[in-house]
């Protein structure tokens, strides 16, 4: 087997015997490496990989995921054994709303707190909590009212902003988490909590995992879409980056596949003049036979990988054009969603591409909202990016609905963390600012395997700390996990010595209170 | 005589030290735990006494043996016998099932007793031959006791839960406590109880004195006396109990069970606060989606040896048959998405072999016709069919009729009609059909078409 230039295997790298160490040392090693060593350490070896052969491939060879060097199961042909149980849904929607949207302004009513207006928050509520360095600097902490009114939407009579007309119609769909709270407070580290389940990059993200578990259902689209809304200017737009929607240790091809929010939806997918179908098929087999022999003689499994996204992205060159061709799509659509999802690159556009998405067997899709981090100007900035979402994601519900697809699609809406209740700068009559708030914020989510029309989780006066019910990310993620089928204790992948899980080692579990 | 002496303490032993249902020393319910275990080995030898007679007749070897396990048995007997009277008295259970399996174990220990008193006498052809009849007598007992035990440990409808329901039927196990009293009581506060309280506080194990498998038994209450005070949810000790910290010692259910969820609490808060009643229809404040059960899932059969097959229709159709879950009798899901355009009535038609055990078909945007339904009626354990955006016209679609388990049908974007629509709305299990964009789509609000529509009367 030929070296590979990043090898620092040691029994290839250099020879004892030549390293600059003692002679008595060199001496001590060559004795030991005799004739009746080396027949006894093969005699055990022989014995231990017969054993190994005899008790099935599990238990010995350490790995339980990877049937062989370099493959995953699912490339072996060798079944995960999943779903665990018969699931609810078979793909699921995540609208992912960056930044922290305020729960104070959309979902969480407390009207009480308009007599508090400008009052100091008691220091009870905050207990010891530290704050983010925007405001553990201010002098006080004056309580800022929501600037907007509340109404009763449907038969459930939840509370709903003003700001959220359209969400507010669907509020029977919903099913609505006032409880969600998480242990960052700042938005990376947040972001890959939600996401990854650990707040440090390199694990592998939900929709990874998903792909990873549950294989694909469409061969001809990714198993995992991430879909971007295009940056509006005047917003305070926290990044989000491919590390996002990264397959972390598991193989890359499970990372998620971006769809492009301006020009061409996936970049070069389109064959250059001159070039056919026929002519780019040649070219790929014979770059696959060429990868096909390095795998051979370097085993990196990141090989294969590079094999399977070729093929995926010759695929797409068909599959692709036919999914962006909205022009098919009746006019009730267009009524539905509104004027805005004829622009690419819309949230509407993209709520209709996620459920284009899951008509064509996509398992997840993930749809990026910048922008809710709103240290100040509340009131200026807040009814914009509501009035961005709003009807996309009562289009999209409400679609999905009327074409049977909520039966067995998972809707799942959330942001990293909440905002405080107390104004973050100065308050003013008709304006002010909100800091992160981790210890309360709402998500909401509807469709296949939740209970509809349910508010689940109370928090107290002020929107600060959660009283009932608490959801933390790790049950929010088993929960979503539950719903697709999977017990988020037995999807694991062994990486650095460790059973490596969606929900990390901290116990989590499923809550049955926002099952169907 | 000291084996009548013997006898006669184990018949009185119940009166001697009384069960009283109050926990005793905790040494007691440490070495009475080791019950469970012993139990099983006088199980094992006295099985093996009549086996060992009857070989013996062959083989008179085994017959000597006989003698030696039927004393080590009698040993084995009052061993775990004398644990188990530990286990009852020391966790203070006298629940009519433990009690039921306490005489048993004491009618069974003399039994055995008799047995190996008249073996001497049997093995010597004396005229009197009873030790067949006590051998006889000792399987019965041995049974019965048995019984009694497991179903202590594992609900007494562990046997018979499974039990095919004709079969149920015939052996009148089936009769289910009348619903035909549609109060709130026995709609939902008594299965709550019955499913997370019952196991303990039920005929077998009236753990403190309580038992809550019939509503004047609840009212009755425990050895602290009434459980329930009607009107005041906050004195009930009952509420009390389900509701403090799941840490605490005395939070319901204990050992670990899962809490009550927070509706079902809130159930039996406003139940005991609008008086208890065991008659009450509704209360005020509840409101509780009538839902029509989703039908069981019936298992498909047995398909493994299918499986390769399986795996190769996948390269040669383009389409996949992929398990429900890691459960084989969930079934087979079909997709077609990949093959969409391509896959018709032909291809769908190859999928015939595996038609009992597809639940699901994916076939939205395939070009498959009317002429489909005549392969799908075979599907005889089809849940959900999705036949949206395809040619379908709805001629033929009455034959789906013969699907009993079908309860979701996707029909949307196809030139289906109301008229064709119609006679789906005899199907018992169909609960969702979805017409969208179909010209069989009821007419509603502006924009907002709702074509999801309850067949089911």
């Amino acid at each position: 087997m030929k070296q590979h230039p990043l090898c620092t295997d040691t029994e290839q790298a250099a020879n004892v015997l030549d390293l600059t160490v003692p002679a008595e040392l060199k001496q001590e090693w060559a004795a030991l490496q005799t004739r009746r060593h080396f027949l006894g350490r093969t005699g055990k070896v022989l014995g231990w990989a017969a054993m190994a052969s005899l008790l099935g491939n599990r238990n010995l060879r350490g790995d339980t995921r990877a049937p062989g060097y370099g493959q995953t199961a699912a490339q072996a042909g060798e079944p995960l054994g999943l779903p665990h149980f018969a699931p609810k849904a078979k793909r699921a929607i995540y609208l992912f709303m960056s930044g922290g949207p305020s729960q104070v302004d959309l979902w969480d009513y407390k009207p009480n707190l308009a007599a508090q207006y400008d009052k100091d928050m008691p220091d009870s509520v905050r207990g010891s909590q530290q704050l983010t360095g925007m405001t553990t600097g201010q002098a006080r902490f004056p309580v800022a009212p929501s600037h907007w009114a509340f109404k009763r939407y449907g038969q459930t009579g939840t509370w709903v902003s003003d700001l959220l007309p359209y969400t507010g119609r669907m509020a029977d769909d919903l099913t609505i988490i006032k409880s969600t709270n998480t242990e960052a407070i700042n938005h990376e580290p947040a972001i890959m909590l939600m996401n990854t389940g650990n707040m440090n990059a390199g694990k592998p993200c939900l929709g990874s995992w998903l792909a990873y578990g549950l294989g694909s259902m469409n061969d001809n689209l990714p198993t995992f879409m991430v879909l971007q809304t295009k940056l509006n200017t005047k917003e305070n737009n926290q990044p989000v980056s491919s590390r996002l929607w990264s397959s972390g240790f598991l193989s890359s091809e499970y990372a998620g596949v971006g769809l492009r929010s301006v020009g061409d939806p996936v970049l070069y997918l389109t064959d250059p003049n001159g070039v056919d179908r026929e002519v780019r098929r040649k070219m790929l087999d014979a770059v696959n036979e060429i990868n096909r022999e390095t795998y051979a003689e370097l085993g990196d499994p990141e090989t294969n990988a590079r094999i399977a996204q070729y093929e995926m992205a010759y695929r797409m060159q068909a599959s692709v054009p036919e999914l962006a061709d909205l022009s098919k799509e009746p006019k009730s659509t267009w009524d539905l969603y509104g004027p805005d999802a004829k622009q690419p690159g819309t949230f509407a556009y993209n709520c209709l591409m996620a459920r284009r998405l899951a008509e064509r067997g996509v398992r997840f899709t993930q749809v990026y909202k910048r922008g809710w981090d709103m240290h100040d100007n509340v009131t200026g900035m807040l009814p914009l990016l509501c009035q961005e979402i709003d009807r996309g994601c009562y289009a999209l519900i409400t679609d999905l609905k009327q074409r049977g697809l909520l039966d067995d699609t998972l809707v799942v809406w959330a942001g990293e963390f909440g905002r405080t209740v107390y104004s973050q700068g100065g308050l003013t009559a008709d304006n002010y600012g909100r800091d992160h708030h981790p210890r309360c914020y709402t998500t909401w989510m509807a469709g296949g395997g939740v209970r509809p029309g349910i508010t689940y989780g109370e928090t107290d006066d002020y929107s600060y700390n959660v009283v009932k019910d608490p959801v933390t990310v790790r049950d929010f993620n088993a929960t979503i996990l539950h719903c697709l089928g999977i017990d988020h204790n037995k999807l694991s992948y062994k990486f650095q010595g460790l059973d490596q899980k969606l929900t990390g080692p901290v116990p989590a579990s499923v809550v049955p209170g926002l099952l169907a | 005589m000291a084996s009548l002496g013997l006898s006669a303490l184990l018949l009185s032993l119940p009166w001697l030290i009384k069960l009283d249902g109050h926990p005793h020393a905790d040494w007691q319910q440490f070495l009475g735990r080791f019950h469970p275990l012993a139990v099983h080995i006088p199980i094992g030898l006295l099985v093996l006494v009549p086996l060992l007679e009857i070989a013996g007749a062959f083989r008179p070897v085994l017959r000597e043996a006989a003698g030696f396990v039927l004393g080590l048995a009698l040993a084995s007997c009052l061993l775990a016998l004398a644990l188990g009277f530990l286990l009852a008295h020391g966790s203070g259970d006298a629940g009519a099932g433990v009690m039921r399996h306490l005489w048993g174990g004491i009618v069974l220990t003399i039994v055995v007793l008799l047995c190996v008193l008249a073996r001497p006498w049997w093995s010597t052809q004396a005229e009197l031959n009873v030790y067949p009849v006590f051998l006889v007598c000792m399987m019965i007992a041995l049974l019965w006791t048995a019984h009694q035990g497991g179903s202590l440990t594992h609900g007494s409808n562990y046997l018979t839960e499974y039990m095919p329901a004709s079969l149920k039927g015939w052996t009148g196990l089936g009769s289910q406590p009348s619903s035909a009293t549609a109060s709130f009581y026995v709609q939902h506060i008594y299965p709550v109880l019955d499913a997370n309280c019952v196991g303990c506080h039920g005929e077998t194990q009236a753990k403190g004195g309580l038992r809550m498998d019939s509503y004047d038994l609840l009212m009755k209450g425990g050895q602290d006396g009434p459980v329930i005070v009607a009107g005041n949810a906050a004195k009930s000790i009952l509420f009390q109990r389900i509701t403090l910290p799941t840490d605490h010692k005395q939070f319901m259910p204990a050992e670990g069970k899962p809490p009550l969820r927070g509706e079902e609490i809130a159930w039996i808060k406003a139940w005991i606060e609008q008086g208890a009643s065991p008659s009450i229809a509704a209360l005020a404040g509840v409101s509780i989606r009538a839902e029509s059960p989703e039908p069981p899932i019936e298992p498909v059969g047995d398909y493994s040896a299918l499986m390769p097959e399986i795996q190769q229709m996948d390269h040669t159709q383009g389409a996949k048959l992929k398990q429900v879950s890691a459960k084989p009798s969930d079934g087979l899901v079909l997709f077609t998405v990949d093959a969409a355009g391509s896959f018709g009535d032909a291809q769908l038609a190859q999928f015939q072999k595996f038609a009992p055990y597809i639940v699901e078909a994916e076939l939205g945007r395939t070009a498959v016709t009317d002429a489909s339904f005549d392969t799908l009626k075979q599907f005889t354990h089809l849940r959900a069919l999705h036949l949206e955006e395809t040619r379908i016209t709805g001629s033929g679609l009455a034959k789906l009729g013969t699907l009993s388990q079908l309860g979701y049908l996707n029909l949307s974007g196809t030139q289906v009609t109301a008229a064709l629509v119609a006679p789906l709305s005899s199907m018992k299990n169909l609960r969702q059909v979805y017409l969208y964009n179909t010209p069989a789509q009821p007419a509603s609000a502006a924009g907002e078409a709702q074509s999801k529509e309850r067949t089911t009367p």
